[in-house]
C-alpha cells in the first residue's frame, strides 16, 4: 500500500466515524425533544436547567445523581459501588447517550430508585435531560 | 432410616421413603434464595456488589449440581429422570385423571422444568457476567434481562406443577423438598433402606456457599457511603449504564 492509499483508507474511516456520530446525534436529538415533549405534558409546566442541575447534585439521602457521575456529566463517572468507569452523561461529550427512549426511562427508573428510593417525576426527568443537553 | 416409615416395606405398600439426599435438597433452598434476591436486587446499583455475589452463587450451585447429578445418590442422577417430551405430556394430562402416575423421583414434567432452570440459570449467569465485564453491549444486557424473566416464568410454573402435583397425590412435595421424603412404593422402598443421605456434602456445600456471602459481604458490602476521593482505580472498563 503506498502513502495515497493509505491516507484514502484512513479520510474513509474517519469520514464512516463522523457519520456515525452525526447519526447518533441527530437520532439523539430526535429522541431528546420527543422525551421532553411527552415529559412536559406530564409535567404541565416548563423545564429549568438550573433545577435539573441542582437535583443532580443533591444528595437524597447518602446518593447524588454526582455520585457516580461526577459534578460534571461531561467528565467520565465511576460507579461508587462497583468503582467502575463510566461513560460521559452529557451528549456533548458522548453523543450516543439519550438516543435510545427505552433505556432512557430504565435507566431513570433504575437510578431514580437508587437515589431518591422512589421514581423521578416527568418535571425532574426534564429538568435534568434540559441540564444535561444544555452543557456544552 | 426405618424411623419415617410407616408400614413395612413390601410390594405394593405404600410408605415414607428417602429422595432427596441432602445435597439436592441444600442446593434446591440455596438457589430459591439466590435468584429470588438477584431477581429482587437486579434494577438497584446501590446492591450491584451482593446481585453480582447471588449470581455467581448460581452459578457455582449449578456446576454443583450438574456433577451431582452423575455422582449423586439414586434420585438425584440425570439417569434417573430422563424423561421424553411425550411422557411429561402424559403425566400432565394424568394429574387431572381418577388415577394420576406418580413416581418416586422427579415426575416427567418436574423433570422438564429441573432441565430447563438449570439451562437458564447457567444462561442468566454467564449473560449477566458478560454485562458486568461489559462483552456485547446492550444486546447481551438486554438478553440478560429476557433470561432471567424467562427463568421467573419457569419458577412460576414449577410451583404450580408442584401445587398440582401435591393435590393429585395428597402428597406435599414442597416439604419433600425440605425433609427429603416421598411416598415410595416397594421396590423404592427397598432402595432407600440403603440410599444415603450424604449428609456430609451438604454440609460442604452450604459452607462453601457461606463462606462466599460472608467473603463477599467484608469485601464489598451494601453500607454504600458516599466515597469522594478515593483516588485509586483497578479497572478500565467503562461503561454506559451504571
Amino acid at each position: 500500500m503506498n502513502m495515497s492509499t493509505r491516507m484514502i483508507g484512513s479520510l474513509a474511516t474517519a469520514a464512516v466515524a463522523t457519520a456515525v456520530l452525526a447519526t447518533a446525534a441527530i437520532a439523539g436529538t430526535d429522541v431528546q425533544s420527543a422525551l421532553l415533549a411527552q415529559w412536559r405534558v406530564d409535567a404541565g409546566q416548563e423545564f429549568s436547567a438550573a433545577r435539573g442541575r441542582a437535583l443532580f447534585e443533591r444528595r437524597a439521602n447518602d446518593w447524588s445523581c454526582s455520585s457516580c457521575h461526577t459534578a460534571d456529566p461531561r467528565a467520565t463517572g465511576r460507579h461508587v459501588v462497583t468503582e467502575k468507569s463510566i461513560r460521559p452523561l452529557a451528549p456533548a461529550s458522548n453523543p450516543r447517550r439519550f438516543t435510545d427512549r427505552t433505556k432512557v426511562e430504565k435507566w431513570f427508573r433504575r437510578n431514580c430508585n437508587d437515589v431518591l428510593n422512589r421514581d423521578c417525576t416527568a418535571l425532574e426527568k426534564g429538568d435534568v435531560l434540559t441540564y444535561l443537553v444544555s452543557l456544552k | 432410616m426405618k424411623a419415617q416409615m410407616t408400614t413395612a416395606a413390601g410390594n405394593g405398600t405404600v410408605a415414607s421413603v428417602r429422595v432427596w439426599d441432602v445435597p439436592v435438597r441444600v442446593f434446591h433452598w440455596l438457589l430459591v434464595i439466590s435468584f429470588g434476591a438477584a431477581y429482587l436486587l437486579g434494577d438497584s446499583e446501590r446492591w450491584r456488589q451482593i446481585h453480582v455475589m447471588f449470581g455467581y452463587t448460581v452459578l457455582g450451585l449449578i456446576a454443583f449440581r450438574i456433577l451431582w447429578g452423575f455422582v449423586g445418590t439414586r434420585y438425584a442422577r440425570f439417569t434417573s429422570f430422563l424423561h421424553g417430551p411425550r411422557a411429561a405430556l402424559r403425566y400432565v394430562g394424568s394429574l387431572a385423571s381418577r388415577k394420576p402416575e406418580h413416581h418416586v423421583g422427579h415426575n416427567p414434567a418436574g423433570s422438564w422444568a429441573v432441565y430447563a432452570m438449570l439451562a437458564l440459570g447457567v444462561a442468566t449467569g454467564l449473560s449477566g457476567y458478560l454485562t458486568l465485564n461489559e462483552f456485547g453491549g446492550d444486546a447481551v444486557e438486554e438478553l440478560h434481562e429476557i433470561l432471567a424473566n424467562t427463568w421467573l416464568v419457569v419458577v412460576f410454573v414449577h410451583v404450580a406443577g408442584v401445587i398440582a402435583s401435591s393435590v393429585a397425590h395428597r402428597e406435599n412435595l414442597a416439604r419433600a423438598m425440605l425433609t427429603g421424603y416421598k411416598r415410595g412404593d416397594g421396590e423404592s422402598i427397598r432402595a432407600s433402606v440403603s440410599s444415603p443421605r450424604r449428609p456430609i456434602v451438604g454440609v460442604l456445600l452450604a459452607s462453601a456457599v457461606l463462606i462466599f456471602w460472608l467473603g463477599s459481604l467484608l469485601i464489598g458490602g451494601p453500607t454504600i457511603i458516599e466515597r469522594s476521593s478515593q483516588a485509586t482505580m483497578a479497572q478500565t472498563a467503562e461503561d454506559d449504564d451504571d
